[in-house]
């Protein structure tokens, strides 16, 4: 019984060329990731880990390698595979409800449906009563949950997330950790996670894919699926596997 | 008690600014008085002004004045902004469009409107289209090199989202890009409404039949310095209040900006 | 006289309202000499006003901010703050970064080379003693901004989420940093964060600000051995201690 993978990277690389030289980010990555699993990647920082979702995303073209959707392969911008950015990047002149309803819009779905869809999902992160609210007046953490219901609501089958909590405070994080999980148990999607927070990451994963500091190669993958959910960040087990983790994390002074 | 304190700052606030122009008065009459006095006082530039809507000039009550000058600019202004901003989007959109049209661009620029003048004249002669002609130059760089700015600037973030989204092609343009440069785009409007009057009233003061501009020129040629400050302080005042009208649009128009006041 | 007292900064019934919004209500702390203070709480509580009364940069509404003894005051006392993004002056190299709050000061030319050469050794600058921050990484400026204050020797030392957004590995990398040259140089610093592992790691003693209006809801003595073993059952015991007084959500 072949357990086919929603999602396979192979042999990725993608180089920079600029005026001054040629930089390579990402250096021959292979991965495969399971359908509705929740895949953390972790890396320090600056290590490509933004470029390797943009590639997936369809953003950005590999300079070598492919990428495989249902096992076919992905040649750019795809329906199905949606982000959830690190800034965010909410249209600002946009309500709430209209930033959610913004794919199924070019989907040239009607706008009855458009508007309940984007309502349904508004409700799931907990924003009612904020539909029309512009995203100036909204929080760190309710900008992010906006930005969750607007990839969600456009139906993805994949569901990318850069750094989504990395602008704010430890207890919103800690809180909003909370809401994501929720919300993929109650909406069972692929999820690729991308943070620099060891701990963000064995709270998260079922599987966690270790980066290498630039140029970012696969360092290990840890799978976390034995670790009971909802997970204690201060139970022995936890921290055990935090400790395991972090010593094989590289560090990146930018040297 | 503390809400008290904003209240009464935000009087003494404005108290201040009425006290400034009040000084500003006060200024003109001491400078007004006394015998070798070059400035015609308050009181006489208000009899002008008066005596004016019983004896108008050119056929034409002051309010007249002012709607034509008013009305040249803004014909010239939509037909620049109607050019202006399209150009600007496509010169700060595509890099094969702007390096066709910057350098051609980027020459005629510096070129003030006034030194067009002359050959406005022989295209079209003295009259109202030539008026038209001149504001549409005077505010057609502005418009151009602010909304090119804001294009070029559009927050790259946000366009991904639209393309990611499925925006694509000119969809993303007037859904993603135009919002993105509308705050710079404003600013243009903003320089081209205040360049555009100055450049009405030159253009008035050369050579036309009526205008506030032309009245200036009445005047001096007269030597009726009344007059000349009473359309003066018209030419203020309106310029005045149509920043702030345009400012009140700017904040209608974009309910999501924190940065309007 | 200011030797006899044990105290560097004392804070005594310090309020802070703006209009009608009480932001800080009746706080009280003292920091001995040489210590380091963590100051966590819940988010929006109201941090970085505290850290503006502090810095001089506010006004307090009522209440007294004293450093050895007498009203804080920027021209007297050497005040200096690490905020979360490095603020290093772009047009400065990094000699000059180092440099500059000590020329603010009329320091003599020589003291102000043989103290910045100090610095760097001390933190690991002496090969980039040349460049410019825009040639630099975040946690490498970041350390420039830190050798800034410290080369003025201040009287007090305050940082405000100085390692926000790095990752985990480069934070305990920077929070090594800045205490062994706390220790080295026996400064006094008070430093604001919303992490707890942070604050535990770091702190001597931890002050638990309340929900808005903000008073010192705690203070907590953390008595581990340096350096500290973030797994240690000890450890895990404060912090989580730390974090249910704090629980908001």
């Amino acid at each position: 019984m072949a357990d086919r993978f929603k999602l396979s990277v192979r042999e990725l690389s993608k180089a920079f060329v600029t005026k001054k030289d040629d930089t390579l980010v990402i250096d021959d990555i292979s991965m495969d990731v399971r359908e509705n699993e929740f895949l953390v990647i972790l890396g320090p920082g600056q290590c490509g880990k933004t470029v390797l979702l943009n590639m997936i995303a369809g953003l950005l073209k590999p300079t070598l390698g492919e990428i495989y959707l249902d096992g076919e392969k992905m040649g750019g911008l795809d329906k199905r595979v949606l982000m959830v950015f690190q800034k965010l990047a909410l249209l600002p002149w946009l309500t709430v409800s209209k930033n959610v309803q913004i794919g199924l819009k070019y989907a040239k779905a009607p706008k009855e449906q458009r508007e309940k869809t984007a309502q349904h999902y508004i409700d799931l992160v907990g924003l009612q009563g904020f539909e029309n609210a512009y995203p100036h007046q909204l929080s760190g953490g309710m900008k992010q949950r906006v930005g969750i219901a607007r990839a969600y609501a456009s139906a993805p089958e994949i569901l990318l997330m850069d750094e989504p909590f990395g602008q704010l405070d430890a207890q919103t994080r800690y809180a909003m950790e909370d809401e994501i999980l929720k919300i993929w148990n109650q909406d069972k999607r692929t999820i690729l996670f991308v943070t620099n927070n060891i701990e963000e990451a064995v709270y998260l994963a079922d599987r966690i894919v270790l980066l290498s500091k630039r140029p970012a190669k696969v360092k290990n993958v840890f799978d976390l699926t034995g670790l009971a959910r909802p997970r204690d960040n201060l139970s022995e087990d936890f921290l055990k596997i935090r400790q395991e983790i972090a010593d094989q994390m590289d560090l990146d002074l930018g040297q | 008690m503390k809400k008290h304190t904003f209240v009464v700052k935000n009087f003494l606030l404005n108290l201040l600014s009425f006290l400034s122009l009040g000084m500003l008065v006060l200024l003109w009459i001491v400078a007004s008085s006394g015998e070798s006095s070059i400035l015609p006082s308050p009181y006489e530039v208000w009899s002008k002004f008066i005596s004016l809507s019983e004896n108008p000039i050119a056929g034409m009550s002051m309010l007249g004045h002012s709607l034509q000058s008013l009305r040249r600019v803004f014909v010239g202004l939509l037909a620049a902004t109607a050019v202006g901003i399209p150009l600007g989007t496509m010169i700060g959109w595509s890099e094969r469009f702007r390096a066709i049209v910057q350098p051609v661009f980027e020459i005629i620029r510096p070129i003030p409107p006034l030194a067009w003048v002359p050959l406005i004249s022989i295209w079209c002669g003295v009259f109202e289209f030539s008026k038209y002609i001149l504001v549409f130059i005077g505010t057609f760089s502005a418009i151009v090199v602010n909304t090119y700015a804001g294009v070029n600037l559009a927050n790259k973030d946000n366009i991904a989202v639209g393309r990611m989204f499925g925006a694509r092609g000119i969809r993303l343009i007037t859904d993603v890009v135009f919002p993105s440069a509308l705050p710079s785009i404003m600013a243009g409007l903003k320089t081209a409404l205040t360049t555009g009057w100055g450049v009405v009233l030159a253009a008035e003061m050369i050579s036309a039949n009526y205008g506030l501009g032309m009245l200036v020129t009445r005047g001096s040629d007269s030597n009726d310095i009344q007059l000349v400050l009473v359309a003066m302080l018209l030419i203020g005042i309106i310029g005045a209040l149509m920043s702030t009208a345009f400012t009140i649009l700017e904040r209608r128009l974009s309910p999501w900006r924190t940065d309007l006041n | 006289m200011a030797e006899n007292n044990p105290y560097k900064v004392e804070v005594r019934h310090l309020y802070k309202n703006f209009g009608s919004l009480e932001v800080l209500k009746d706080c009280n702390f003292n920091v001995r000499r040489g210590e380091f203070i963590c100051v966590v709480g819940p988010t929006g509580c109201g941090k970085t006003t505290f850290l503006n009364l502090l810095t001089c940069l506010l006004e307090p509404t009522s209440g007294e901010i004293l450093i050895d003894g007498k009203p804080a005051n920027p021209k007297k006392h050497n005040l200096a703050f690490v905020f979360q993004e490095p603020t290093a002056y772009p047009w400065l190299t990094v000699r000059k970064n180092l440099g500059y709050c000590l020329s603010l000061k009329h320091v003599p030319k020589k003291e102000i080379a043989s103290r910045v050469e100090s610095i760097a050794k001390l933190m690991g600058l002496s090969a980039d003693l040349d460049r410019y921050p825009s040639e630099l990484s975040t946690s490498t400026e970041q350390k420039v901004v830190i050798g800034r204050a410290f080369a003025m020797n201040p009287d007090l030392l305050l940082m405000d989420e100085p390692y926000g957004q790095m990752d985990i590995k480069t934070r305990f990398y920077l929070e090594d940093e800045v205490v062994r040259i706390w220790k080295e140089l026996n400064s006094t610093v008070l430093f604001i964060t919303h992490n707890i592992e942070e604050a535990v790691y770091l702190a001597d003693r931890i002050l638990i600000l309340s929900q808005k209006p903000a008073s010192v809801k705690e203070d907590v003595t953390v008595s581990l051995p340096r350096p500290r073993d973030i797994n240690s059952p000890e450890f895990v015991r404060l912090r989580s201690y730390v974090t249910d007084q704090i629980k908001w959500w």
